[in-house]
């Protein structure tokens, strides 16, 4: 091919082409940086107005972020840890971040792209397609990774360095951020050339979704013991010696060839600075050849092994087996079929909503299992005999009785935990949503709406409610938490997660959001990023009048115990009810009118 | 039978009307044709009558089932093939085709028989297995179709139905809408393409910026305007800026005469 030989770089074509993918590219996935816009334009007032109130709902959380971020490294440094060390954990989260998502979010810039055939057939050469959009990644990605930064610029505050070094430090972390996604992508052009699972991107979104959804887990749980007593000092003191020498430096200095000259740049004197600035420069800049050299080689015939990829085919049904696979099924299971068909099998969905609500039960057993193994540790080194810790636990869990406003304190430790899994009740509010164009399709048929609204308030429930129940099950029979008291507690669970799951499930049906182009601008960005914050609120609406009934006799002795456990736990069926009546009903028929906007 | 009375529809409370105060009434055992030039409001039409979209004003009825007030019944009798055959990509086609069947209820006794024959006449038989997103586009057309006939319904309306389908489907396609008003059933369909109109059509309807140009058989559209012309060229007069019933339209004196 004539035109793939002729890969110069050319300038004009660039900008021509940063342009388009600047104004709206479509993505067969996303970058899930959660700063973009979402490519969702709405028309009129209402439109503008939400626009507009979504990016500074989003400008507020990464503000308030930055804040805690700031006020962090501000306590490092009155702690005594120097600019370099909290610079240095700085390089490290960044590193460690770009390593996690950064893979995925940059094949996904530089492959998954809808319009990507169509740049095939145009006469533009592969490194200047290839430059347009990874000017357009690495600007994305510096946005979000600048969310790190406060942490060494609140550490030079507290040294009180000059605005020289804030200059300085800050240049060093962009350069840093350029390098490392540089190196990413150094690592990703052959990758999409040479391996089959990059060029099944059903396959690739599912095992690397899956694996950021394990690390985030993994560092949740991490983070519970890292954020503790003086774990954070040590984190930074663990970044400093990971740049300091031998082979751990060495890697750092591979992916992220700046962080080797970052003492002279924040450390050393104006002259030193300025000289580790301009080699940091220089690395990013070898960097950058590196990578044209490999995109020029190997970009284009990566791009067009992914045109020519299909799915694997399935096997003749035909017979009894067709009989078996098209038998009658009701209106509700038809309906629960096709959701979950639909979402195990689109990746973005799967790692959103199915995986990360599967691992949420690790997550706790995770932290549980730590706490008791430490708890234990701690017990035996002050002499103590764990079993007898616990037999003194189950003795005071045996006095849970409806009486006892202990058992009233842990109803209310119950509702603060379902409005915790307010955060999970996205999974609800999507339900709608997630069948996009799908759904106009759906209004052409007969369809039971009041059954397809309940299929969708059945598999979130499944997924994200079920697995936590068993847990506290077994939390609850472990404890030895007597029978009764442990059933009213279940109950008190399973009120607060239905009523939030039908609040949420509602709201989203009253308010879909259909029109996306791909799955991930659906259940990433800043939209989606300010739904899941939403969702504490959902949750405080269907908390407060069960939680006052209960703080009535906890906090205020209003109630006595029996009467504040059965008006919470009556409330919540009401709540249940009346919540079940609207989903079905009126938001059922609204669904069954819904036009395109 | 279709009735549409008095139908307009406006999406932005009545500044724009996309279709205007349409009248028409489509006969059982009839093919109706319906041409027109791209926004000329074929698409709008043919959403209210599958109830996807409500007219802003009129009537429409499906075998004497009001859509507007009674949208469930009026859809068992009718199967709609939207002008987009992407729909449900992640299901394989038995599922699409089961999903079909369980909502308009299609006995269990009928169904495997009747998606083997058109699984076999479309030729999608050893496809069935596989998801439909990795179909080309002709064979989701067709699978939209197979949907479409699967509950057997009384009224069958498909926009653009032979967009991506080769010479044999497309054959196919018109084989079976003959097939269905044939049995005494109604079909429904728009089309640029004017030949295929031409020859499977039993009478067309010509709308053009939300209005009904011209309604009547092919050759009451000839002895119209005096041509033995193709479709084609009737077609292109008809629609131009200069018709005469785009201005009759526009005078509302024509109306009656084209209707």
């Amino acid at each position: 091919m004539a035109r793939v030989a002729a890969q110069g770089f050319s300038w004009r074509q660039f900008r021509v082409m940063l342009r388009v993918i600047m104004r709206g590219e479509q993505h067969l996935d996303s970058t899930g940086m959660g700063l973009g816009s979402d490519g969702e334009s709405r028309k009129g007032l209402w439109g503008s107005l939400g626009a507009g109130a979504r990016k500074v709902a989003m400008g507020l959380l990464f503000l308030l972020l930055a804040a805690m971020f700031f006020m962090m490294g501000f306590m490092l440094g009155e702690a005594g840890t120097t600019p370099y060390v909290a610079f240095s954990l700085c390089v490290v989260c960044l590193v460690g971040l770009t390593l996690l998502t950064g893979l995925y979010q940059a094949v996904n810039i530089l492959y998954f792209v809808r319009d990507l055939g169509y740049y095939l057939t145009l006469p533009i050469s592969a490194t200047t397609i290839m430059w347009a959009k990874l000017a357009h990644f690495l600007g994305m990605s510096i946005l979000s990774d600048l969310i790190i930064l406060p942490v060494g610029l609140g550490c030079l505050l507290s040294a009180g360095a000059g605005p020289g070094v804030w200059v300085a430090m800050t240049l060093a972390f962009a350069l840093c951020a350029v390098a490392v996604n540089l190196a990413l992508v150094i690592v990703c052009v052959p990758i999409m050339r040479f391996s089959r699972l990059a060029h099944d991107k059903d396959r690739f979104s599912r095992v690397f979704g899956g694996i950021i959804i394990v690390l985030v887990l993994a560092v949740g749980v991490g983070s519970q013991f890292a954020f503790q007593g003086d774990g954070l000092a040590s984190l930074a003191s663990g970044s400093e010696q990971l740049l300091s020498g031998g082979v751990p430096a060495v890697v750092m200095g591979l992916l992220c060839p700046p962080s080797l000259f970052a003492r002279l740049v924040v450390s050393g004197d104006a002259l030193a600075a300025a000289g580790g600035l301009l080699a940091m420069l220089a690395s990013v800049a070898v960097y950058a050849a590196v990578l044209s050299a490999v995109s020029r080689r190997w970009y284009f015939e990566g791009v067009q092994a992914l045109q020519g990829a299909g799915g694997k085919r399935g096997r003749r049904v035909e017979g009894a087996e067709l009989t078996q696979v098209t038998r009658t099924r009701g209106a509700l299971a038809a309906n629960l079929s096709r959701d979950w068909k639909m979402m195990a099998r689109v990746p973005v969905f799967f790692n959103q909503f199915v995986l990360s609500s599967l691992l949420m039960p690790l997550y706790f057993i995770a932290i549980i299992a730590v706490s008791v193994a430490v708890g234990v540790s701690q017990a035996s080194d002050a002499g103590m005999d764990p079993m007898a810790l616990l037999g003194m636990a189950r003795e005071l869990t045996g006095l849970l009785t409806f009486d006892s406003p202990a058992l009233v304190w842990c109803a209310v430790v119950v509702l603060v935990f379902g409005l915790f899994l307010g955060f999970s009740s996205y999974s609800f509010t999507m339900g709608v949503s997630r069948d996009g164009e799908d759904f106009f399709f759906m209004r052409g048929l007969p369809m039971n709406w009041s059954a397809y609204l309940a299929a969708k308030f059945v598999a979130p429930f499944a997924l994200s409610s079920v697995p936590m129940l068993v847990l506290f099950v077994v939390a609850i029979v472990a404890l030895g938490v007597p029978a009764a008291s442990g059933a009213y507690l279940i109950l008190v669970y399973l009120g607060a997660t239905i009523s939030l799951g039908l609040l949420s499930l509602g709201l989203g049906a009253l308010f879909p959001r259909l029109t996306w182009d791909n799955e991930a601008q659906l259940v990433k960005g800043g939209g989606a990023t300010l739904m899941v914050f939403a969702g504490l609120i959902v949750g405080a609406v269907v908390m407060v009048l069960p939680a006052l009934a209960l703080l009535g006799c906890a906090l205020w002795g209003v109630f006595a115990a029996p009467v504040a456990l059965g008006l919470a736990l009556a409330i919540f069926v009401l709540e249940c009810t009346a919540l079940a009546w609207w989903v079905l009903g009126p938001c059922a028929r609204s669904l069954s009118r819904r036009e395109r906007s | 039978m279709i009735k549409i009375d008095h139908v307009s529809k406006s999406y932005d409370g009545g500044a724009t009307t996309a279709v205007r105060d349409l009248s028409l009434e489509i006969r059982s055992g009839e093919i109706f044709g319906l041409l027109g030039p791209n926004g000329a409001g074929k698409s709008t039409l043919l959403n209210m009558l599958a109830g996807v979209l409500a007219p802003t004003s009129g009537v429409i009825e499906l075998d004497g089932v009001n859509v507007a007030t009674n949208p469930l019944a009026a859809k068992r009798n009718l199967c709609y093939v939207s002008d987009s055959p992407d729909h449900l990509l992640r299901l394989k086609g038995h599922e699409f085709l089961r999903f079909i069947a369980d909502v308009y209820e299609v006995p269990d006794d009928v169904r495997a028989q009747r998606i083997s024959e058109l699984a076999r006449e479309y030729g999608m038989e050893g496809e069935l297995d596989n998801q439909i997103q990795s179909y080309s586009h002709g064979m989701r057309q067709k699978m939209m179709i197979m949907g479409a006939l699967l509950p057997d319904p009384a009224v069958w309306i498909l926009d653009e139905p032979m967009t991506g389908l080769d010479p044999k489907a497309s054959w196919l396609l018109k084989q079976s809408m003959r097939r269905h008003a044939d049995a005494g059933k109604t079909v429904l369909f728009s089309t640029h393409v004017l030949d295929v109109a031409e020859k499977v059509v039993d009478r067309v309807g010509v709308i053009a910026h939300g209005d009904l140009l011209f309604v009547g058989t092919v050759d009451e559209m000839r002895e119209h305007f005096r041509s033995n012309g193709s479709l084609e060229e009737m077609f292109l007069e008809l629609t131009s800026d200069n018709s005469p019933f785009a201005q009759g339209e526009k005078d509302g004196a024509a109306a009656g005469e084209t209707r």
